[in-house]
This record gives structure tokens, C-alpha cells and sequence, in this order.
């Protein structure tokens, strides 16, 4: 009886009378920010960190659909690829069998018990959201197929360069795009990331086979 | 351990069908602890299903069998009022019995 | 009835009610985990937990008040997570059982936090009372109400960190469930911004007897183990960032009809 009273009494004309509504945006940030930092207690301060956002994950945090105005489109792909970096050896391609196990692997970096799990190093978890080896059927559908990649792009060095960038800092060519930004926040290293690109361009690589 | 069953008998014309699930953890010593020592086998050893009293499964299981196992089977014969009862023993010794009345179809 | 020794000799039979689905090979297993779910043993267990005299001040579970008045279940679950004016606090089901476990049964907040989630050597007594308060509210439609001002506070905060992309992999609860037909390798994601979808998930989840965990899993596990899956540290237990997320997409479901606990893998 109460609860549907007050659902009726509280219209946004009424609001001033006190009732209880919807807060409005900055109130909501604040509301939830604070949750945000109180949210893992007795973790590490550089892991908690992890929960922080720079400036373009806050500009991609869009509720509802995510649509962006041109300057902040261009202020996060201008982030991006102010981030780029390359392998110090100047090789963007480098062993595709070494990228192929990359691409299948899907641990690292998560943490239990306030510990990041130990291991040698990052897995790239491309097949959690892409099809890449056309045979492979554990493979999910978030991000569009890569069967074939380099098959219909060839391995140009242009070629080689943009798929190396996309994987760095995806956010350089589709702003706040789902894919994550794996070299940028150091996940997957320039070298691995390079290995990936074999296995996605390299002519010899399964994913280019039929 | 030792944690009570859910069994269920529903009658299908003269045919009971009973369904078990089970607790137990039914360790295959093939698990390690933290400190990487072997955890001993803890499994249920032998289960026996009577209808009213009469022995009509007399099993014996191995490590093999999943932990929380399901056993499902068909009593021939049966009608509304029976009792099914199941026992299951551990190669601990544990012991469980559960008891259920054979349900009419709905 | 002759003895039959040696091994399972009975019948063991699959019980196919209505047409078996030959396009489907995974449609029997999944018809009789509906039909004997695991999870009703943590049910079972749940309710002797509920009623047992526990905890230094050896009292039972029957006078916690889960919105609808000391110690009525049924129909509590449904309209989770609501306000305590006692806490003056939004509180899902397992905050609440924090509440009452310690100020009823006088058990340390620390020690309940510790076992909240069972392994393979130790069972959970949360994820028991979880699933057997769960079940009171089976055959009633999810409806999560706000009317008091912290409960939209929360539920706006559950929708702002809902999209709100962080670690390093850059990540929001909207990255995976934002779109139809989506998945994860083969693990389909629902979309939570679907109603309807929404709607068959709270039916069945969360509590879930996970094949993958042989145990019962809560909403709180799930919300951690996505956290842990972002790359974020260990989510804090009933922490208000779980419970605003809860509020948000347990309301998301609203009118969903409750058949708790679920199988999920």
C-alpha cells in the first residue's frame, strides 16, 4: 500500500517535495565511485589500481549505447596512438606457432587471494572472442571472424603494421571499441603481440589454410 | 560426512522409477593438497537398494564415479505405499540410509 | 528379486518424458539435471542450517528479518535487494545472512567471509542458506522494488558500473552482455540489457549448482568470479558495489518466475 502511494506521489515534478527518485548523473558518479574504491579491501594498492580509469576508459564508460562526440573520438584514437609501441628488434611479424599458442590461451594476469597467478606469461585469449583457425570449434563470436586474415589481406608490411597497431591499442582505429588495448596496459608484450601477428598474416598459418 | 539423500520413486505403471542424488566427495587419490601431498580415496564403496526389504540393487563402485554422484533406476513390480531404501558405505566405513515411499503418477 | 552383484547390474534408465530432441544430444542431460538437480541437496542442508541453534549465542536463523518480517522466507528472495532500516542499508540475501549470522548467532563477520565460498574440501554454509532461502521464493516473479532513496541511489550506481570500463583489459560488464547471440568461447552470454533474457536468468540463477564447481553458486561468486575474469582483484563480500550491481540487474529481471537453484556449468 505504502510502496505504491509513494511510486505515485514521485514524479520528477514532485521531486522537490522530497520524495525518493532517480538521482542525476553527477550524484550517481559520485555515488558509484566511491563504491568502486571501497570495493576490494585488503588488496594491494598497485592491484586495486586496476579498478582506477585513465581519461579514455572513462570516456568510453557510456551507459546505454555508446555513442561518441567527434572530439572525443578523436581525443581517445589520438591517446591510442600516441601509445603505440613497437618490438625493439623493428619486427612486427615474427613465428606464428608461437602466436598460435598465444591466441588459444586465455589465463594471466587474473588474481585470487590478492595474488596475480604465476606463470611465464600472458595468454593473448584471442580465441575467446574470435574465430582464427577456421577448423577450431571452441571459439567465441564477440569479435568478428579472423578465418582467413591474412588470405584476404595479404602480409604486406602495411598489412603487418595495421594489424600489429590493432592488437597494441585497438582504441587507434575504433575508438572505445570492445577489444582491449593488450599492448597498452602491458598485458601481452611487443614481441608476443608480433607472434600474433604471424599467426593471423603468415601464409603458413593454419588461420590462412583451408 | 554422511549427508541425507534425495531420493524420489514415481510409479509408471507398475514400474518405479527412482532417482538418487548423493553427497559425497568421492576423492580419487589422485588430488593433491596445497602442500602437494596426495589427499587419500574417500569413496562409496558399495550402495544397496532394497523394495520393501528386498535386495533389488547390490552395487559396488570405485573412485571412478563422479563426486555428489546420481543413480537412477527401474523397480519392476512396484506400487503406490512401497518403501525404497538405499544405503550407501564408504571405504571409510561411513554409512548413509534414506528412505522414501513410491509416489502415485501424477 | 534376484541379487545382482558385481558393478551396477540395475537398469539404470533415462526417463524421457515427452520427445526426446535428436538434433539436440545435450537435451537429455540437460532434462535430467532439471529434473534432479544437485543443488536440492544444498537446499536440504540449507534448511537444517536455517533452523539449527548455532554460533556462540547458539540461536537459529527463524527471527532474521529478510524484508517481509523476522523470519518469513517465503517470498523473501523475490524482492531482494531492498533497504534495512535497521542497517539503514540496500542489502541482498547474502548481506543480510551476514546481518543476521552475526548479530542473531553472534558468528564473526571474518569467519563467515572466509568459508563464503565452498571448495573441494570444505562445504560453505552460505551457499546452503543461499539456496534454501532461494527456493522460498519458487513459483513467484522476481520484483525488486525501489521506493526508498538509497534503493534507486543503487540501483543507478549498479547501472554506472555496469558500463564503466576498467582493468587491463579494459573491460565493462557491457563488453559480453550488451548483444544477442553472443559467446564466450561456447559459454553463451546472456544480453542483460534484454528483459526477457533477464527474466529467464534470475529464474534459474544465482544459486546454481555448478558442474564445473561441484558446489551451489551465489550471485556473489558469479560477480567475483567475472571480476576475477577482468582482471580485477578478489570483489570485496556483500560489498556495496555487489550489491548495487545485484539491485540493477535483478530489477533488469523483473517478472522473471523464480525455480531456484538452477544448473549451470
Amino acid at each position: 500500500m505504502q510502496t505504491i502511494k509513494i511510486a505515485l506521489l514521485c514524479t520528477p515534478v514532485l521531486v522537490a517535495l522530497g520524495c525518493a527518485s532517480y538521482p542525476d548523473q553527477p550524484t550517481t558518479r559520485n555515488i558509484a565511485e566511491k563504491m568502486v574504491s571501497e570495493a576490494y579491501p585488503g588488496m594491494p594498492p598497485v592491484l586495486v589500481k586496476r579498478s582506477g580509469q585513465d581519461r579514455s576508459q572513462q570516456i568510453c564508460s557510456k551507459i546505454g549505447e555508446m555513442t561518441l562526440s567527434q572530439q572525443e573520438a578523436a581525443e581517445v584514437a589520438q591517446a591510442a596512438r600516441t601509445s603505440m609501441q613497437y618490438p625493439a628488434s623493428g619486427k612486427l611479424m615474427g613465428n606464428w606457432k608461437v602466436g598460435a599458442k598465444l591466441a588459444y590461451d586465455g589465463g594471466g594476469s587474473r588474481i585470487r587471494g590478492g595474488k596475480v597467478e604465476k606463470r611465464k606469461e600472458n595468454g593473448a585469449s584471442c580465441s575467446n572472442c574470435h574465430l582464427l583457425d577456421p577448423r577450431e570449434v571452441n571459439a567465441g563470436n564477440v569479435g568478428p571472424s579472423l578465418a582467413g586474415y591474412g588470405a584476404q589481406r595479404g602480409n604486406s608490411e602495411a598489412i603487418a603494421k595495421y594489424t600489429y597497431e590493432k592488437i597494441y591499442d585497438a582504441w587507434a582505429y575504433f575508438p572505445c571499441s570492445n577489444m582491449p588495448r593488450m599492448g597498452h596496459s602491458g598485458h601481452l608484450t611487443p614481441e608476443q603481440i608480433s607472434h600474433v601477428v604471424a599467426y593471423l598474416v603468415d601464409p603458413q598459418s593454419p588461420v590462412n589454410k583451408k | 560426512m554422511a549427508e541425507p539423500m534425495k531420493i524420489r520413486a514415481t510409479l509408471q505403471g507398475d514400474v518405479a522409477d527412482v532417482r538418487i542424488l548423493m553427497l559425497h566427495p568421492m576423492e580419487t587419490g589422485q588430488r593433491k593438497d596445497a602442500k602437494g601431498e596426495i589427499i587419500p580415496v574417500h569413496f562409496i564403496q558399495s550402495v544397496i537398494v532394497t523394495h520393501n526389504g528386498k535386495t533389488v540393487l547390490d552395487a559396488q563402485w570405485s573412485q571412478a564415479i563422479s563426486r555428489n554422484p546420481f543413480l537412477g533406476l527401474r523397480v519392476k513390480g512396484a506400487k503406490a505405499g512401497d518403501k525404497i531404501s538405499v544405503t550407501w558405505t564408504d571405504n571409510k566405513g561411513d554409512k548413509r540410509t534414506d528412505e522414501v515411499t513410491v509416489a502415485a503418477a501424477s | 528379486m534376484l541379487k545382482l552383484r558385481g558393478g551396477i547390474a540395475a537398469i539404470a534408465f533415462i526417463c524421457l518424458s515427452g520427445s526426446g530432441h535428436a538434433a539436440d544430444p545435450l537435451a537429455v542431460g540437460r532434462q535430467m539435471l532439471a529434473e534432479d538437480n544437485p543443488g536440492d541437496l544444498w537446499v536440504l542442508r540449507g534448511e537444517k542450517l536455517f533452523h539449527e541453534k548455532r554460533g556462540p549465542k547458539q540461536a537459529s536463523l527463524e527471527k532474521c528479518d529478510f524484508g517481509l518480517g523476522p523470519g518469513k522466507v517465503e517470498g523473501a528472495y523475490a524482492q531482494l535487494p531492498r533497504y534495512f532500516s535497521d542497517t539503514d542499508k540496500v542489502q541482498d540475501l547474502e548481506s543480510r545472512l551476514l546481518t543476521c549470522m552475526v548479530e542473531l548467532q553472534g558468528f564473526k563477520r571474518e569467519d563467515i567471509v572466509k568459508n563464503r565460498f565452498g571448495n573441494l574440501d570444505r562445504m560453505s554454509d552460505m551457499e546452503a542458506l543461499v539456496s534454501f532461502i532461494g527456493s522460498k521464493s519458487n513459483g513467484l516473479k522476481m520484483s525488486v522494488s525501489l521506493s526508498q532513496q538509497k534503493e534507486y541511489d543503487m540501483y543507478k550506481a549498479g547501472e554506472y558500473i555496469f558500463y564503466r570500463r576498467n582493468g587491463p583489459l579494459d573491460f565493462s560488464c557491457a563488453t559480453c552482455h550488451t548483444e544477442n547471440g553472443k559467446r564466450i568461447r561456447l559459454q553463451d552470454l546472456p544480453n542483460m540489457t534484454d528483459p526477457r533474457q533477464m527474466q529467464a536468468v534470475v529464474a534459474t540463477a544465482w544459486p546454481a549448482y555448478r558442474g564445473t564447481q561441484s558446489t551451489v553458486r551465489t550471485m556473489q561468486h558469479r560477480l567475483f568470479d567475472c571480476n576475477w575474469q577482468m582482471r580485477l582483484p578478489d570483489l570485496g563480500y556483500a560489498s556495496d558495489m555487489s550489491v548495487a550491481l545485484t539491485t540493477y540487474l535483478n530489477r533488469s529481471g523483473n517478472g522473471g518466475v523464480i525455480d531456484l537453484p538452477g544448473v549451470r556449468r
